[in-house]
């Protein structure tokens, strides 16, 4: 989304459903740690973990595969648009 | 408290007294020629760093005292609202994916060395460009003053320091780590820190990963540290009569709430790329992707700080370090006194050690950031338009000297109930930056004069706000969160709240009246440009 909203709108028009992936795969990160009540909570436990704890520290290595997903869509995106490697300037 | 180990203090100052010869030895690695007296040699270390370096020197910048010091400090005194502190480094990286990529090219294709600088080309205004570097420069010192407070409490706990009851003599083994710090600083620039961290992540990664694996045994295993950490917060105090802390935020609207949780991790996370020297590190990569790609690696290094943030937990748990932490009655000390009881005296070495070199790398990141801003946004913008690249160096040097002292004085003179709080003020700060940047690497709606009125509207109510809240123990400055229509939430948060709808305001009021919109010197490819090969040259003088 970071290339898509500008200066590439032509990849976005050509590619509308890649584009709304890697919005929401990048919105879906932030949703999810932003929206406390989500995961304010004690049970269910994990392990010795209460479910608050386990969240927050689960979430990251999933935040990692979020984005490294959302990188590698907006590579492609970029790929398959002739114009799109911004050029040598 | 006064009996010093001979064994922890022997290996804390031969592992100083390494990092300190590196950091002199320093000025000559990853050199391809050129004077280091050239501000993108000295400030940005040639502006030629790949993803591995970039990972170290962007997690040197990011996990600092803030992480081994003040969360595990705000954990063990208030509970779970400690822990924001992970929520805001998990959605620090999706955040500043959308934005930072963006900032690095239009930087590389117009040769800016600070944030200041894209905002002076951006919009074509001097005035502009002078508010954020001076609120970089502001913001940044109660960020590095933390970083001595964190490097102060593992003296104190390792019994170094004159009993004398003046701050400035009683302190001194911290004010000789300090000018150790300000020298190789200016000696070696922006290579210093970065080979630093290679030796600092090193020792951090041995020490948490012992600690998180070794100490639960020592404490009767996660259910026992969890469980006397949720009875322990749920006990009424006996001085305010309420409960001690909170152990999951509470849906309740004031205190240590979800919403106050979700808007401090928030603010947080918006912030930490706002702050002149995050966006040193990232200037100094090589490409575009290095950025983009370390977005994907950082988050290794919030695993951690999770784990350090339940170190508060551990502290809890230990009746040994809870009841010396409590006879110090300074909470900042809970992690070093929890290693200091829980490790033999050599491993307490090396875990202080990493905690010393961890706080004095981004001290010396930050304040060649804050030098950088004065240079090319202050003294050449504003004295001298013809300075030469020798002169910014040396004038650099001299200004990271001046922001430490600055530090100092943060550092000596707030009160440190909570040192998590000189972070949240530089935050409530340095938001204020955020529609002026964020907003103009996206647009060139927003109109200049209307976003100055809106960052000094923030800046206005920002500053009062924060100086309002007080305490049991202080009367001012004392927590960073207030309440705002009935909810607490992180100053920094409304304040740019309000900065966003003066500058939204004021920009459609201005664009009816057609006032002039100033220059814009970028062109839309630049935002997404990414120029391989040698580094862009700063230019001598952009015209405004």
């Amino acid at each position: 989304m970071t290339q898509a909203s500008a200066g590439r709108r032509s990849a976005v028009a050509a590619h509308p459903i890649t584009s709304a992936a890697i919005a929401i795969l990048v919105a879906a990160a932030i949703f999810f740690t932003l929206w406390v009540p989500v995961y304010a909570r004690i049970t269910p436990k994990v392990g010795d973990f209460p479910f608050f704890y386990f969240y927050l520290l689960i979430y990251m290595p999933i935040t990692s595969v979020l984005l490294w997903l959302a990188i590698w869509l907006q590579k492609r995106l970029n790929g398959t648009t002739p114009d799109a490697t911004g050029g040598e300037r | 408290m006064s009996h010093v180990n001979a064994t922890t203090f022997t290996i804390v100052v031969v592992l100083f007294v390494i990092v300190t010869g590196v950091g002199f030895g320093a000025a000559r690695w990853h050199r391809a020629g050129g004077s280091l007296l050239h501000l993108d040699e000295w400030g940005l270390g040639g502006r030629g760093f790949g993803t591995f370096i970039t990972w170290f020197l962007l997690g040197g910048d990011l996990y600092t005292a803030y992480t081994f010091i003040a969360v595990p400090a705000l954990v063990f005194g208030s509970g779970a609202i400690g822990f924001y502190a992970v929520s805001y480094t998990i959605m620090v990286f999706p955040i500043t994916l959308i934005f930072l990529p963006r900032l690095w090219s239009v930087s590389r294709a117009k040769g800016y060395v600070t944030p200041a600088d894209f905002i002076r080309g951006r919009y074509g205004s001097r005035g502009l460009a002078l508010a954020a570097a001076f609120t970089g420069i502001l913001a940044l010192m109660p960020y590095i003053a933390l970083q001595l407070v964190g490097i102060q409490a593992v003296l104190t706990v390792m019994g170094v320091g004159t009993t004398s009851t003046n701050t400035y003599v009683k302190d001194l083994p911290l004010f000789i780590a300090f000018l150790v710090l300000a020298i190789f600083t200016y000696v070696s620039g922006l290579r210093a820190p970065a080979l630093i961290a290679f030796i600092k992540d090193t020792l951090i990664y041995l020490f948490v990963i012992v600690a998180v694996f070794y100490i639960p045994t020592r404490l009767g295993g996660w259910g026992n540290i969890f469980g006397t950490a949720q009875a322990h917060f749920a006990s009424i105090s006996p001085t305010t009569h309420k409960a001690i802390g909170t152990f999951i935020p509470t849906s309740k609207s004031i205190g240590s709430t979800q919403f106050d949780f979700a808007s401090l991790a928030l603010g947080s996370a918006i912030a930490l790329f706002l702050y002149p020297h995050t966006i040193t590190g990232t200037l100094a990569a090589r490409r575009r992707s290095v950025v983009k790609r370390n977005m994907i690696y950082l988050p290794m290094y919030s695993v951690l700080l999770a784990l350090i943030a339940l170190f508060g937990y551990m502290a809890v748990a230990d009746p040994v370090t809870a009841a010396n932490v409590k006879k110090a009655g300074n909470s900042q000390l809970a992690v070093p006194y929890l290693f200091q009881h829980m490790f033999p005296s050599w491993f307490t070495g090396i875990a202080f050690a990493g905690i010393i070199i961890g706080a004095l790398v981004p001290a010396a990141i930050m304040a060649i950031a804050a030098a950088n801003l004065f240079t090319k946004n202050i003294f050449t913008e504003f004295f001298k338009l013809d300075a030469s690249p020798e002169l910014q160096t040396r004038m650099s040097q001299w200004a990271s000297l001046v922001v430490k002292f600055g530090a100092l004085l943060f550092a000596v003179e707030l009160p440190h109930t909570f040192s998590i709080n000189l972070q949240l003020l530089g935050g409530v700060w340095i938001l204020q930056l955020a529609p002026m940047l964020i907003g103009g690497l996206f647009t060139r709606w927003f109109d200049r004069w209307a976003l100055l009125t809106g960052w000094l509207a923030g800046m206005i109510f920002g500053t009062i706000a924060a100086y309002n809240v007080s305490s049991a123990t202080a009367s001012h400055w004392a927590a960073s969160s207030d309440i705002e229509f009935g909810h607490s939430i992180y100053i920094g948060l409304s304040a740019v709240i309000i900065n966003l709808v003066v500058s939204v305001v004021l920009t459609l009021v201005l664009r009816a009246a057609k006032v002039p919109q100033g220059t814009d010197e970028t062109l839309p490819e630049e935002y997404t440009a990414d120029p391989p090969g040698a580094p862009a040259r700063v230019p001598a003088g952009v015209g405004i």
